[in-house]
């Protein structure tokens, strides 16, 4: 491999000083088996108007590249989209029962706040606690987590180092409240 | 072992080359262009050593829902982009208005935490300033996956649709809070059941 | 008096030792080639003995195009993270290759992606021809109506330079932009990271004199406040940066 190394920069040194021989370089470097690459491709004239129309016909085949499903998860984007799916799923139910609430009437549904009480109370206890705990999670979750999203409004704790913390911090005081409200509040 | 397999791809590089340079030098241009991807597949499919297998797990963008149109680049690529007309309202009113719900929100929201729960004046502003809260993060959510470009249509609908939402649940509260016991408190009540 | 240096003194510089187990790594590299378009991307895989191999990813790149497959495309030029060339996915986050070291545990394989959701031109290659429009878009220069009072040069007090300081040093190598969600799915009319943390270059700038038009030109939905403040785009800049810091303060000055 050496020597074939050896052999091509000399034909290339040579090709440099002596253009004429460089017709015979060719066969020479394929009696000594070395990989002088040459390309059979040959170029075209052609006005400015045409290559942009083959630059636009190009661009329409190219692919995108590979996105969510590639990007490592992190600390940073991955509490960022649960805030948005909790805020999404409180917001929801609170629209949800706010609507219901309303047209409760004409299809006789009981929605009144004792109604709802004494059915919640009737469910078993680890069906209350699940309930609670689904609720809760959000809930503090989407709280805890707005606290640091308002810090970084006000231009603060934007160092790398900083958001890891904060966002560890931030996923143990919300599970540890969200159990706390599910078992004893 | 890599020795070995760069050498083959050496080797093999070497073989491909002589293919591809055994065509003459001064054939017509358009001739060269057409066994251009001729060749290529030939490099391609020679260069490759053992060492280089072709795995078959996904390497494309996949959304589903909305994917990705070709390419379209509107001017030259010496043309500025765009730059919208000014609109504060969607834009820094709007930002500073929003955070001011979000921060006014920490207090109500630790109020009945503290107290048990609210009294009816101040139950209705957390219930209003929740609804305000959830109304923009929803308009965020779709400005954000319902571009207007592209979907017009889909875009009104729901802007108009979320529109309506707000005010239906508005009024569903209003009545909940002055025929009921407040939101606080029912949400105490059922908590406690 | 001539001084001997006897050879106990002396040290000897020997030829680092030959390792000769070979530490294989495996490389997986996205693979696109225009000239057959009805083709899907798809994924390569190489292996290099990392005893062979430069210690940056760039290095193993370079080894895969001269030594494996010539076929693989990528841009690349300074090879010291200031040109911006190398800028692709590595093992899941946005960086240059040739500011990453290759991890030299030989049993985890390397992913290599073009930066996410961009268009691509060949193998890593990347169109980015709508980000330098964007940029181009928030007038990316000194903008002064009034000759400098010397006639030669707009001063400033050390201060007010200090505030370009962790500005100034972006290269727009999109590494940020390509990596923020928001700017995923609203490339068109979100400007970025990148691009927004040059606006702020140019609004922290003492010198200029339209801050308000320059405030103007982002003060709609689109083209700032898509931010989310998400930060992939700070903890992904090769070059140490804080986009994010950037665009807070660019919400910050256009509130009060």
């Amino acid at each position: 491999m050496l020597a074939q190394r050896a052999t091509q920069q000399s034909l290339r040194q040579l090709a440099a000083s002596n253009p004429s021989m460089a017709s015979q370089m060719v066969f020479k470097s394929f009696a000594v088996g070395s990989s002088l690459q040459t390309r059979p491709v040959a170029t075209q004239k052609m006005t400015p108007a045409d290559s942009y129309q083959i630059l636009v016909a190009q661009r329409k085949n190219r692919p995108t590249s590979p996105h969510l499903t590639i990007y490592k998860p992190q600390m940073t984007w991955i509490p960022s989209a649960l805030n948005r799916v909790t805020g999404s799923v409180l917001s929801g139910g609170f629209y949800v029962f706010g609507a219901a609430y309303l047209v409760s009437p004409l299809f006789g549904w009981h929605l009144d706040s004792a109604s709802m009480a004494a059915a919640f109370g009737s469910l078993p206890v680890a069906a209350k606690v699940a309930t609670k705990f689904a609720v809760a999670m959000p809930f503090t979750f989407h709280s805890f987590n707005g606290l640091r999203h308002l810090s970084w409004d006000l231009g603060k704790t934007f160092q790398n180092k900083t958001v890891i913390t904060t966002g560890y911090v931030m996923l143990g005081v919300s599970t540890a409240s969200a159990l706390w409200l599910a078992l004893f509040a | 072992m890599l020795r070995q397999t760069c050498f083959a791809a050496t080797s093999k590089r070497t073989f491909s080359t002589k293919l591809s340079s055994s065509f003459p030098t001064n054939t017509k241009p358009a001739a060269s262009v057409l066994l251009r991807p001729v060749v290529r597949n030939a490099l391609v499919k020679d260069a490759l050593p053992g060492a280089v297998r072709v795995a078959a797990f996904h390497a494309c963008g996949r959304r589903a829902i909305l994917p990705p149109l070709p390419q379209v680049i509107d001017g030259t690529a010496n043309d500025p982009a765009p730059v919208p007309p000014a609109n504060p309202s969607h834009g820094s009113y709007h930002w500073t208005f929003e955070r001011l719900v979000s921060a006014g929100l920490i207090p109500l929201t630790i109020a009945p935490f503290a107290a048990g729960s609210l009294n009816p004046t101040m139950d209705a502003i957390l219930c209003a300033t929740i609804l305000i809260h959830s109304h923009i993060g929803f308009e965020s959510i779709v400005i954000d996956y319902i571009p207007t470009k592209r979907l017009p249509k889909t875009r009104m609908l729901f802007w108009w649709g979320l529109r309506l939402a707000t005010v239906t649940v508005g009024v569903g509260l209003y009545e909940f809070e002055t025929n009921d016991v407040g939101v606080t408190e029912a949400i105490k009540r059922i908590w406690h059941a | 008096m001539a001084s001997v240096v006897s050879p106990s003194q002396t040290s000897t510089i020997k030829e680092p030792s030959h390792n000769p187990e070979a530490k294989t790594k495996t490389f997986h590299i996205y693979r696109w080639n225009p000239d057959e378009p009805s083709s899907k991307p798809r994924m390569q895989t190489y292996t290099l003995d990392l005893n062979k191999t430069g210690p940056m990813m760039l290095d193993a790149l370079i080894r895969i195009k001269n030594e494996v497959d010539p076929t693989l495309t990528f841009r690349r030029s300074c090879r010291e993270g200031i040109c911006g060339s190398c800028a692709m996915n590595i093992d899941g986050v946005n960086t240059l290759a040739c500011l990453c070291r290759i991890p030299t545990d030989t049993k985890q394989d390397t992913k290599i992606y073009p930066l996410p959701h961009t268009y691509v031109v060949k193998d890593i290659v990347p169109d980015l021809t709508q980000f330098y429009k964007q940029y181009k878009s928030i007038k990316p220069y000194l903008q002064h109506s009034a000759p400098a009072p010397d006639g030669k040069e707009y001063l400033q007090s050390k201060e007010e330079r200090k505030k370009l300081d962790g500005l100034y040093e972006c290269i727009l190598c999109a590494c940020c932009s390509t990596s923020c969600p928001s700017y995923w799915w609203n490339s068109e009319e979100y400007l970025g990271p990148a691009v927004l943390l040059q606006s702020y270059r140019w609004l922290a700038d003492s010198r200029d004199e339209k801050k308000e038009e320059r405030k103007a030109a982002l003060d709609n939905s689109m083209s700032l406040y898509r931010c989310h403040t998400i930060l992939n785009c700070s903890r992904t800049c090769p070059k140490g940066l804080n986009p994010g810091l950037a665009i807070a303060e660019i919400k910050k000055e256009m509130a009060f």
